[in-house]
């Protein structure tokens, strides 16, 4: 069954100075069961159609479902199903222990207070952070607090959780902690895990299903293998010298469909990663380097990232992205 | 969805609960809003006594112990969900389905049940060093006392939901609002009436904020043995204002959320 429903989704932001298109007819489904990742560099859209699946924001126009309500007309039937947690947030009453401010928050969703208990007992075991329920918020360090986050999202045992940027900032014990979670949860109590990030990694590693997008448009949703594989255009890396820094623009080289370029003053190299028209390009691109008084040290072929299939659609990666667009 | 009582309950008691446990949670904020309070109304009481009026050390005392809901209502309930805003609570407040209206009644109940201790501290020892006139409590006092705390966090959540509105910071807001209606409502002297030393035009405006009618009304009770005969136009004013307060609250409550859905920006700050 689809959980989430999103067709032809636009919101536009209307401030004094400006008009911003945040999302541009977006349309997806979400099945029960699913680790769903919105993927895409800041200012692409993907807090605003969290905001927007959560209720508390209104679309411009389209239509979405959740659990089968509409977000707009049946706003508060969404609200019992759901669950949310977002990295940027900082909740919760820091003079009340973590058990007690799980337990607020349950009654927000009218638990009973037994089942509530159970319920807290059941995330802390899963999360592993029995042993500091009892202490007071304040004193939690970071990773516990994030953990902890994550557990108020599922207090109510909700059929859709939606997570915006869910380990940003977290250590890395802790996220992966969080991964191996969202993964049983979506399998084993068949929920839909929906979560934005700009996380490469986690995206490829727990989502069975990516939607890329970039300033509000949908580019491509599949798994992330397919995602990978419809990618049928090389992915090359050179090792170069600083020298390689010069070419600020990889798309300036002929046969470039779009790459990225990383200086490591460090080591006084650069990394020229492009993704190729086709591979006849290579020798072209070597002999331009070459006259540019670039030297190459090193170039290979690589096995292609989701962030690639981002690339060769919009001719940049999300650094570049986000640094070119004014958030 | 029918409107659930057991729910709304359910967070009434929950939110009361969670703010009577936080306050006594944090040391530092017995401090202020028990020494605050205590130190104020003692150290006017003296200055009564030494100027020769001290009949008016009761005032002070009576003040010390309602000055400390004037605290809580201000640096609690009016720039609570400016606060639940920026750390992202008032997000998660809108997308469950709890009222919004369950839980700032359940803070302004938390608040009060929170302060008592710290208002009945004040009475006590301002009552044990300075032995005032007191009359007998009276029906009518009790009545008066509560009419006032309803009339006091009804203004706390109309504050509270006006701060949302506002771009200014809560704590700013506040500390332009503190002393000017401490001062204007006489909490420790006769601000209106008979013995203000206020003039007309001032005592008009003081007269607005629901603190002046409850302290003044307060005042007549316990000092004057004033009774319902002579304060039912005091008690039915003071009623007025917290019905009124509340509605007004609530109701600027359900236009924020509406209007916040639509902008984007007045329920969560942005980056
Ligand atoms: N309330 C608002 N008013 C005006 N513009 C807004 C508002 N909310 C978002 N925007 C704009 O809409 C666009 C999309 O923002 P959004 O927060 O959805 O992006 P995002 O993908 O979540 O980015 P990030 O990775 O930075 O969190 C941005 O250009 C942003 O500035
Ligand atoms: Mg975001």
């Amino acid at each position: 069954m689809a959980n989430v429903v999103v067709e032809n989704l636009t919101r536009v932001f209307e401030t004094k100075s400006r008009k911003v298109l945040a999302l541009d007819k977006v349309s997806l489904e979400v099945r029960s069961g699913e680790v769903f990742g919105l993927l895409g560099p800041n200012g692409a859209g993907k807090t605003t159609l969290i905001r927007i699946l959560t209720t508390l924001l209104l679309p411009t126009s389209g239509r979405a479902l959740v659990g089968g309500y509409d977000v707009v007309k049946e706003a508060k039937k969404v609200r019992g199903i759901i669950g949310f947690s977002s990295s940027s947030e900082r909740v919760g009453f820091d003079f009340v222990t973590a058990r007690r401010n799980l337990w607020f928050f349950s009654q927000l969703y009218g638990l009973s207070t037994s089942i509530a208990n159970r319920r807290i007992e059941e995330l802390a075991a899963l999360l592993e952070f029995q042993d500091q329920l009892d202490r007071k918020l304040y004193t939690l360090t970071t990773g516990y607090r994030q953990r902890l986050n994550i557990a108020r999202a599922l207090i109510n045992d909700p059929l859709v959780v939606f997570f915006d940027e869910p380990t940003n900032g977290m250590d890395v014990f802790s996220a992966k902690k969080v991964r191996e979670l969202f993964v049983k949860e979506a399998k084993i109590n068949s929920r839909t895990m929906f979560l934005a990030t700009h996380n490469m990694f986690e995206a490829e590693e727990i989502c069975d299903r990516v939607a890329i997008i970039d300033k509000g448009r949908i580019l491509a949703i599949d798994t992330p293998e397919n995602l990978k594989s419809s990618l049928s255009k090389p992915v090359v890396l050179f090792e170069t010298d600083v020298a390689g820094a010069q070419i600020d623009d990889p798309t300036q080289l002929e046969g470039v469909v779009g790459g990225t370029i990383r200086v490591d003053d460090e080591n006084e190299t650069a990394k020229i990663r492009v993704i190729l028209r086709d591979e006849i390009f290579l020798e072209k691109i070597l002999d331009i380097l070459e006259k540019r008084r670039v030297r190459v040290y090193n170039y290979q072929i690589l096995e292609p990232t989701l962030e690639d299939v981002f690339i060769s659609q919009v001719g940049a990666g999300f650094a570049e992205r986000e640094r070119s667009v004014e958030v | 969805m029918r409107f659930s009582f057991t729910l709304w309950a359910k967070v009434v008691i929950a939110r009361a609960l969670i703010r009577v446990i936080a306050m006594y949670g944090d040391p530092l904020w017995i401090l202020v809003n028990v020494g605050g309070p205590l130190l104020t109304s003692t150290a006017l009481a003296f200055l009564y006594r030494f100027a020769g009026l001290p009949q008016f050390t009761g005032f002070a005392i009576l003040g010390g112990g309602i000055a400390a809901y004037w605290g809580n209502v201000l640096w609690s309930m009016a720039s609570q969900l400016s606060w639940d805003k920026r750390s992202g609570m008032l997000y998660l407040y809108i997308t469950s389905p709890a009222p919004l209206t369950a839980l700032l009644i359940g803070m302004s109940l938390g608040g009060i049940l929170g302060t008592l201790p710290s208002s009945i501290a004040v009475l006590i020892t301002g009552t044990l060093l300075f032995k005032p006139p007191f009359s007998p409590p009276t029906i009518t006092l009790v009545l008066i006392f509560m009419l006032t705390l309803v009339a006091l966090y009804g203004m706390g959540i109309a504050l509270s939901s006006l701060y949302l509105f506002l771009s200014r910071e809560a704590e700013e807001i506040n500390e332009a609002l503190y002393e000017p209606v401490s001062f204007l409502s006489g909490i420790y002297f006769p601000s209106i009436g008979r013995s203000s030393p206020l003039p007309i035009a001032i005592q008009a405006v003081a007269a607005l904020i629901p603190l002046t009618i409850g302290m003044d009304s307060l005042r007549r009770t316990v000092f004057y043995a004033e009774g319902l005969s002579e304060l039912w136009p005091n008690i039915a004013l003071l009623a007025a204002m917290a019905v009124t307060s509340i509605y007004i609250g609530l109701k600027m409550l359900s236009y924020i959320e509406r209007r916040g859905r639509e902008t984007g920006d007045i329920l969560v700050t942005l980056k």
